[in-house]
């Protein structure tokens, strides 16, 4: 739908970082939030999508640049697949979390899936980065950033690095600024 | 309103057990309706379901059709008269498949595409009374005065089969100064009788798809029931009821075979099936219905004595339970995707419970008493609850992906066990291959080995039973004149053990008599004290104990069968045998 930039946003940051061993990066949220979207805009455009796997109720994306893989899921459906999803927890190195700011309604189960992944002994200890899209801040009356993160109670995650910034995944707004303090924190993680 | 929002979900503050996530409540949403007059479809064909509602208003102004987007109020519409029923329903095979609504409000159904007013059903007029046809008549010619034709209109209402028009009616409620004026205004205009929708439904025209076509089904107030073309919106059929209906289920398909359920004000429930006019089937309640709900292919109805009960599609009642407080409203919870199906009930005690059968599965606790409520997919989430307060509040609720209802049962009844269905495993390669060889050549192979083997096994019983008959082996008498049973208990550690017979006549009346009991054993392992006994007269049913005292003379730790003789006196063989294997002696011998 969207083509990715001449040279993907990820890309960049690879090689910059001249990572050797690729970092794993999860980007989860709720159906509709738009990660597909975000994604499509940060992988370079000769990038594979290594597989989509569609299962009723249940789908995930994969796929990798040089240095990231990235695995992409719906948070959404009704329980059956929850525990294949949490499956990929373990290997996750930093995390994408995508909200669509502009569905009110839905919000509470947006913080109760972050609760749930939080509390998961595969994340629970770690120190993994964990950056917030508030996405589709485009849209009117979508709630700002700052809200998003009061009604997720994001100030009460003490132990890992967090961040948080509105986005417009349609025209690509917002997302460098994310991508540029992921990029920061993997670079930490890694010295 | 986004405060409201963080505030109920920083805290379980429902009392429901963590079940359900607090997605929205707005106290001052103003929407004044009941369950009836709620539903949810998605209107845009963006994969969001909208939420619309029949807003009573004040009860006389403000009636309006509502749509909410997610929290939000989006779309408004006026309506003329106070609505009895809102149902979304596909009316033709359009693409993109975007479901019409149906408002039912007085004598009329509203319909709206696109939310914007299509096209206006209105139920054909009742026929009027003659007497009152003639009596207006005579108005209008100027013969009679308001006051004479109040008297007229009275005596015609009291002994009329065909009642007055609702202009006769209005007339009879005027003071004596506003007569003339009401007269002069409708003299000249033909009397009308109408009558109006009391409940709405959809039927599926012939597909069960969740997209395909649907029939409209109307209640009215002059008890009839009607099932509406979904394109032409022309009458299919007209089935009647012998009262008014006030709540109506409908299943099935109109083309294949289909069964409306319906709730009259007569306190009775009627099932209307395809193939008659008239009710199948009637369930009569000890109390009016406040709601009906099909869960399956039973009808769960709640009644005003704070009961609720469950019925067979036949009308046989399958359980009752009394509830905590009245019900307000009744609505069904539905999950396809689990296999949940329940019922939820609003109470007058603010709570909204829910409920498996007869079983309690949550409890709600709201801000105020609940007038309406509708489940199911709401926005992009499946299970959402929506329920409106009696103060006009909204109130959003979506229940949690990690949520489970266990309905242990308080009541007695069948264990839980009996209703879970066994994990019956596939049918394996090998069953395949032996039903395949069964029905095949080897069948008739087969049963001949089978039968011959079970000859040979009866042959091996019979013959086994004659032994212990002749041996007299058994522990019951197969005499027919003496039928006695026995059986035998060793009391002890040892040396010395008390042995005690416990005999039984089991004849129905005759007492047996002359018996006697002795023993066979080694003589040099142990010792009876009574090696003969005399059995008293045996009274038939009784049990008696015979007891006696066996000691072990042996110290080498061993044991031995003591064998037990029910003897008749002047018989050679035993009526009864028993051997009892004696236990080890632990005891010492002291002498
Ligand atoms: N207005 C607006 N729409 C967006 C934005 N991001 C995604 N969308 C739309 O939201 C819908 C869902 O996006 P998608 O990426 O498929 O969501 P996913 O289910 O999380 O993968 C699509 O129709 C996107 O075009 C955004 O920032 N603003
Ligand atoms: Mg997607």
């Amino acid at each position: 739908m969207v083509a990715g930039w001449p040279m993907g946003l990820f890309d960049k940051l690879a090689a910059w970082l001249g990572l050797k061993k690729e970092v794993n990066v999860l980007c989860l949220g709720l159906d509709n939030s738009g990660k597909t979207t975000i994604i499509n805009r940060l992988k370079p455009s000769n990038a594979q999508t290594q597989d989509i796997v569609p299962t009723i109720g249940f789908s995930i994306e994969k796929f990798k640049t040089s240095s990231l893989s990235f695995t992409v899921f719906d948070m959404s459906g009704q329980g059956r697949y929850r525990n294949l999803w949490e499956h990929y927890y373990k290997e996750g190195q930093a995390i994408i979390f995508v909200i669509d700011s502009a569905d009110k309604l839905r919000m509470v189960v947006a913080k109760e899936e972050l609760d749930t992944l939080l509390n998961h002994p595969d994340i629970k200890h770690r120190r993994i980065p964990i950056l917030f899209f508030a996405n589709k801040m485009d849209v009117r009356d979508a709630l700002s950033s700052v809200k998003v993160s009061q009604l997720l109670s994001l100030e009460n995650i003490k132990d890992k690095p967090w961040h948080i910034c509105a986005t417009d995944a349609l025209k690509g707004d917002g997302l460098q600024e994310g991508v540029d303090w992921l990029q920061d924190q993997i670079k930490t993680m890694r010295t | 309103m986004y405060l409201q929002v963080s505030a109920m979900s920083s805290g379980d503050s429902s009392g429901d057990g963590g079940k359900w996530l607090d997605a929205h409540y707005d106290p001052m949403a103003g929407l004044y309706t009941f369950s009836s007059c709620v539903d949810l479809a998605e209107l845009s064909g963006d994969g969001e379901s909208r939420l619309l509602v029949g807003d009573l208003g004040s009860g006389s102004a403000g009636m309006k059709l509502k749509v909410y987007r997610g929290t939000s109020l989006t779309s408004e519409s006026t309506l003329l008269d106070l609505p009895s029923g809102v149902v979304a329903f596909f009316m033709d095979l359009h693409e993109p498949r975007i479901p019409a609504v149906a408002v039912a409000s007085g004598p009329c159904i509203y319909v709206y595409k696109n939310l914007r007013p299509y096209f206006k059903f209105t139920l054909p007029s009742l026929q009027v009374n003659t007497l009152e046809q003639d009596v207006w008549q005579q108005v209008r010619e100027g013969q009679i005065d308001p006051l004479t034709l109040k008297e007229m209109l009275e005596s015609i209402r009291r002994k009329a089969d065909v009642p007055l028009s609702m202009r006769s009616l209005r007339f009879l409620s005027l003071d004596p100064d506003e007569m003339d004026d009401y007269v002069q205004l409708h003299k000249q205009q033909p009397i009308r009788r109408q009558t109006v929708i009391t409940c709405i439904s959809t039927l599926k025209k012939s597909t069960a798809d969740d997209d395909g076509v649907s029939c409209l089904v109307i209640g009215t107030e002059s008890c009839d029931v009607y099932v509406l073309d979904p394109e032409a919106f022309i009458i299919l059929s007209k089935m009647s009821l012998p009262a008014a209906p006030s709540f109506m289920d409908v299943t099935g398909q109109f083309d294949v075979e289909f069964r409306i359920t319906v709730a009259c004000r007569n306190g009775n429930i009627y099932i209307l099936r395809r193939d008659s006019d008239k009710p199948k089937y009637c369930i009569e309640l000890a109390s009016h219905p406040v709601g009906l709900v099909r869960v399956g292919k039973n009808v769960v109805v709640g009644c005003t004595d704070e009961s609720l009960q469950g019925f067979t599609q036949k009308g046989k009642r399958l359980w009752r339970t009394v509830l905590a407080a009245p019900i307000t409203t009744m609505a069904a919870m539905d999950l396809p995707t689990r296999g949940f199906q329940a019922v939820l009930l609003g109470l007058a005690n603010c709570e909204v419970q829910l409920y498996r059968d007869k079983n309690l599965l949550s409890t709600i606790k709201t801000p105020d008493v609940v007038t309406s409520i509708c489940f199911g997919r709401y926005g992009r989430e499946d299970g959402t609850l929506i329920m409106t307060t009696r103060a006009g509040g909204l109130i959003v609720k979506i229940l949690k992906r990690t949520a489970v209802f266990d309905d242990r049962d308080g009541a007695p009844g069948p264990p839980q066990a009996q209703s879970i269905r066994l994990n019956v495993p596939k049918k394996t390669k090998l069953y395949v291959d032996q039903t395949l060889r069964v029905s095949g050549e080897s069948g008739a192979a087969m049963h001949r080995a089978f039968q011959m083997d079970l000859s040979r096994l009866r042959l091996a019983a019979a013959k086994a039973y004659v032994k212990a008959l002749e041996s007299s082996l058994t522990p019951v008498s197969s005499s027919l004149s003496e039928p006695l049973k026995m059986n035998a208990v060793v009391q002890g550690l040892g040396p010395t053990f008390k042995l005690t017979l416990n005999v039984q006549n089991t004849a129905a009346c005759r007492p047996v008599m002359n018996l006697a009991v002795s023993f066979l054993y080694d003589e040099s392992l142990y010792r009876v004290k009574n090696p003969f006994l005399r059995i008293p007269l045996l009274v038939p049913g009784l049990i008696y104990p015979i007891q006696t005292f066996v000691e072990c003379t042996s110290d080498k730790g061993i044991a031995d069968i003591i064998k037990v003789f029910v003897l008749h006196e002047g018989r050679s063989s035993p009526l009864l045998t028993a051997h009892i294997n004696m236990p080890v002696s632990e005891g010492l011998t002291l002498n």
